[in-house]
């Protein structure tokens, strides 16, 4: 309606122009015959005729145009109603469809790996619908089959730590069994059965580091917290390290205050810890080195750290020296018997006590791991129940 | 003198406990499966094993099993519980059987040793 109305404006106004054009040529020629005189009379009534018709086109051409306008504005205003219309009716159709699309996208994002929509509604959208249906189907799938491998996995690891228990049991056993008689093995013989209950010993740890990050893993590593002074547990430690240090003429001090709050923690989980954090200061620093145990209380939490002087870490082993099989420097890890899980259990282990584990070195000048868990408050000191009591460390260190 | 009956369904496990008991002065008797160890222990004699010691884990009946048995029925000997798990729970101990002790694989012999000297000190 606009395009015809537009169309007609412009030849409406050619026309009239023509005219107007004809109309200005006539009243010439007759002002001109007025002028040369030979009939005045027919001269000046072509004059006020042509004025006329001019005033007359004029008229015409202006309602004309007021027409066309209108026809024009009409047909624009009734094309936007038309288009709203339609918007607004596609938008009701869609908006159902989508908000149900972004309900369920939200739900898979956040885990729920059934979230489906119902297809339907406008034709692109009951497509986007259905796309998105696939999408999840292959997610569920996917996941499913990546929890069950999770769990074999878990299975493998738990099965294979407790069936390699009994053999080495016996290794080790036997082992110590010949070493019971040592007065009468020569020193080289005892060497070997030394070697055979040292690397006894090494599959040990290994055997319990992987069942731990694999309990991690399944989130099945789980702690008993008791409330329990660190200055006591400390004090053991440091204790059950001093033969290895003193072998290597380091010296190990530790510095305990005596006003520590109570903790809420697996003894033998912090134990753990703390054995790890000194063995490695122990283990990567020189002889004749020196490592200091610090527990003191830091706002309303209990810091513990260990500082030694060796050799340091460098920035970029330091940024991933919490992570699975990252182990210092290979020149040392040779005579070094870590398995490079102790760091991470490490974290798992501080993580679950509710506190963080962190380390700072500078090479040349040594290293600081520190461990900060939360001070007990008074409500949480409640006699702890007693289970069976396990026996001795389990060749757990 | 204190006998130690203790059940294993390693072989080479049982020479070792056998050889390491005996060589601290105990009397030892030995059983493969926790089925053995119900039938050759009477809960209602005195002349049976003074102390048991037996494996969490074995085929045919568990030594948890074995034990829930013979104190359902009445038994009161001290028991040892040795396994390759790492704490009771794991073993799917129940928390109320009365165990003396948990050992865990590799075992530490100092500790077993020093736990069945505390358990016939007792006993004495």
């Amino acid at each position: 309606m606009t395009v015809i109305g537009v169309g007609r404006l412009i030849v409406q106004r050619q026309d009239y122009e023509n005219s107007i054009e004809r109309s200005y040529q006539r009243e010439i020629a007759a002002r001109v015959q007025l002028a040369e005189g030979t009939n005045p009379a027919a001269a000046r009534a072509t004059i006020a005729r042509e004025a006329a018709r001019r005033a007359q086109l004029r008229d015409s051409i202006s309602g004309d145009t007021r027409d066309t306008v209108i026809l024009v504005g009409a047909g624009l205003i009734a094309g936007l109603l038309g288009a709203l219309l339609l918007f607004v009716g596609l938008i009701t159709a869609m908006r159902r469809p989508l908000e149900a699309l972004v309900g369920a996208a939200g739900r898979l994002a956040g885990g729920d790996r059934s979230a489906r929509v119902e297809v339907g509604g406008v034709s692109e959208v009951a497509t986007l619908g259905t796309a998105f249906n696939e999408m999840a189907a292959e997610l569920e799938l996917e996941a499913s089959e990546r929890d069950r491998l999770d769990r074999m996995k878990d299975e493998f690891v738990l099965t294979a730590s407790h069936e390699l228990r009994s053999p080495l049991t016996s290794v080790q056993g036997f082992a110590e069994l010949l070493m019971m008689e040592r007065d009468s093995l020569t020193p080289r013989q005892v060497e070997t059965v030394e070697i055979i209950l040292d690397n006894c010993r090494h599959l040990v740890r290994l055997l319990n580091d992987l069942l731990d990050l694999a309990r991690s893993d399944a989130g099945r590593l789980s702690i008993r917290p008791q409330p329990t002074h660190l200055g006591a547990l400390v004090e053991d430690v440091v204790r059950t390290m001093r033969a290895q240090t003193d072998a290597s003429d380091q010296v190990l001090i530790e510095r305990i205050d005596p006003d520590l709050p109570l903790v809420n923690v697996e003894v033998d989980r912090i134990r753990q810890i703390l054995v790890n954090l000194v063995t490695n200061a122990h283990e990567y620093s020189p002889e004749r080195a020196s490592i200091q145990v610090t527990a003191r209380v830091a706002d309303n939490d209990v810091e513990i750290s260990v500082t030694d002087n060796g050799p340091g870490i460098p920035p970029a082993q330091l940024e991933h020296i919490f992570e699975r099989f990252v182990r210092g420097d290979a020149g040392l890890t040779q005579r070094v018997g870590g398995t490079g899980l102790g760091l991470a259990i490490s974290k798992s282990l501080v993580e679950l006590h509710g506190g963080t584990i962190a380390a700072t070195s500078e090479v040349g000048r040594g290293s600081t791991f520190t461990i900060t868990l939360p001070a007990t408050g008074p409500e949480a000191l409640e006699a702890a129940p007693v289970g069976t009591p396990v026996i001795g460390e389990g060749g757990r260190r | 003198m204190t006998t130690v009956l203790v059940a294993d369904d390693s072989e080479t496990i049982l020479l070792l406990l056998r050889t390491r008991l005996e060589l601290a002065g105990y009397d030892v008797e030995t059983a493969a499966d926790g089925q053995e160890v119900t039938e050759r222990v009477d809960p209602n004699s005195d002349d049976g094993p003074d102390i048991l010691l037996l494996d969490a884990m074995m085929p045919r009946k568990s030594g948890i099993d074995a034990l829930r048995e013979l104190r359902a029925a009445g038994l009161e000997t001290p028991a040892l519980i040795v396994s390759a798990h790492q704490t009771p729970d794991d073993a799917d101990a129940p928390a109320d059987l009365e165990i003396s002790g948990y050992l865990t694989k590799p075992i530490d012999f100092d500790a077993l040793l020093g736990a069945v000297a505390e358990l016939t000190a007792k006993a004495a």
